[in-house]
């Protein structure tokens, strides 16, 4: 199991939904991705994309206004 | 329009196994309920304020600062409601912006309809203005504008609000932006806008056939959101 950490600090949606939607279709079933998110709106639409896609995920805010996305691979 | 976006707490009740540790050592968060109770008082003083000065200066300020609240709680972004179709299938955004444009419908319908039986100027009628090329265009260049702005209007206001700076240079582009077209709009108005043919639908199919046709309109879209939200998500 790897884990990918993706810095999307500073990058406005759908930035940071892009680069998860790339890093999740390159990596292996079972590892995880962390995006660093702190565009709320990406808080919204990164989570929703995923869950619906199937995988695994958690929202962590790691700081005021700072998130974490975590995403597991599980197909 | 859920909120299955659930903050997980960091006492590590995670259920997704990470290697590291490195989100475990975090910063101490402050406490922002006194910043957020400062504000508060403010707002409602301001409010008052504003209310002593003239009584619609008062609403306006209640009404904006209701809007930003509502818009940064429910995420209601434009721009995504046209974007994420494309981008991951999800209409969910699109389908509440048709709900929210059918609820204006029939509110705006029946404020102007109020007056119009009472024989008054209808409100708002320097709104409908001529479709031409120049609309399309115009909705071209802002539609692409947004998404490189990673907003619109009023998502990128809100943002401010919240603080992220990059949208702040949004905004000040946005404000350029818009003084421009302001220095333009004479000329495309004289050459371009006002050839084009004025339309308000109560004229055309009346007042009950209007309200009933702008609604079945959306009503489609609406089915046709859901259909290709099932379609996306199947394969």
């Amino acid at each position: 199991m790897k884990e990918y950490v993706i810095d999307s600090f500073g990058e406005a949606c759908p930035v940071p939904l892009i680069k998860a939607q790339n890093k999740i279709k390159e990596i292996e079933v079972g590892d995880v991705v962390v995006l660093q998110i702190d565009h709320s709106c990406a808080m919204k639409n990164v989570p929703e994309w995923a869950r619906k896609d199937g995988h695994n995920v958690e929202v962590e805010e790691v700081d005021d206004g700072e998130w974490e996305v975590i995403i597991e691979k599980t197909h | 329009m859920s909120d299955a976006v659930k903050v997980e707490n960091a006492s590590g009740s995670s259920s997704i196994r990470r290697s590291s540790t490195r989100s475990r050592t975090r910063r101490k968060k402050k406490n922002q309920l006194p910043i957020g109770i400062v504000v508060f008082v403010l707002i409602l003083l301001a409010g008052a304020y504003f209310g002593f000065q003239s009584a619609s200066l008062g609403l306006q300020w209640i009404l904006g600062i209701s809007f930003g609240f509502i818009l940064q709680k429910s995420r209601f972004c434009f721009t995504a409601s046209m974007r994420d179709p494309y981008l991951t299938g999800s209409t969910s955004i699109t389908r509440a912006v048709l709900i929210a444009l059918a609820v204006t419908t029939i509110g705006f319908t029946a404020i102007k309809y109020g007056y119009y039986i009472n024989g008054l100027p209808i409100p708002g009628m320097s709104y409908v203005v001529p479709i031409s090329l120049a609309t399309i265009i115009g909705a071209f260049v802002f539609g692409v504008g947004m998404v490189i702005a990673g907003g619109c209007a009023s998502g990128t206001l809100m943002r401010v609000g919240e603080g992220f700076s990059m949208q702040v240079l949004s905004l000040a582009f946005f404000v350029i932006g818009s003084l421009w077209g302001a220095h333009d709009f004479e000329w495309w108005s004289f050459h371009i806008i006002s050839k084009g043919p004025k339309v308000f639908l109560p004229d055309v199919f009346g007042w009950f056939g209007a309200v009933v046709i702008q609604l079945l309109i959306i009503l489609c879209l609406y089915m046709v959101a859901v259909k290709y939200e099932q379609a996306k998500t199947q394969d």
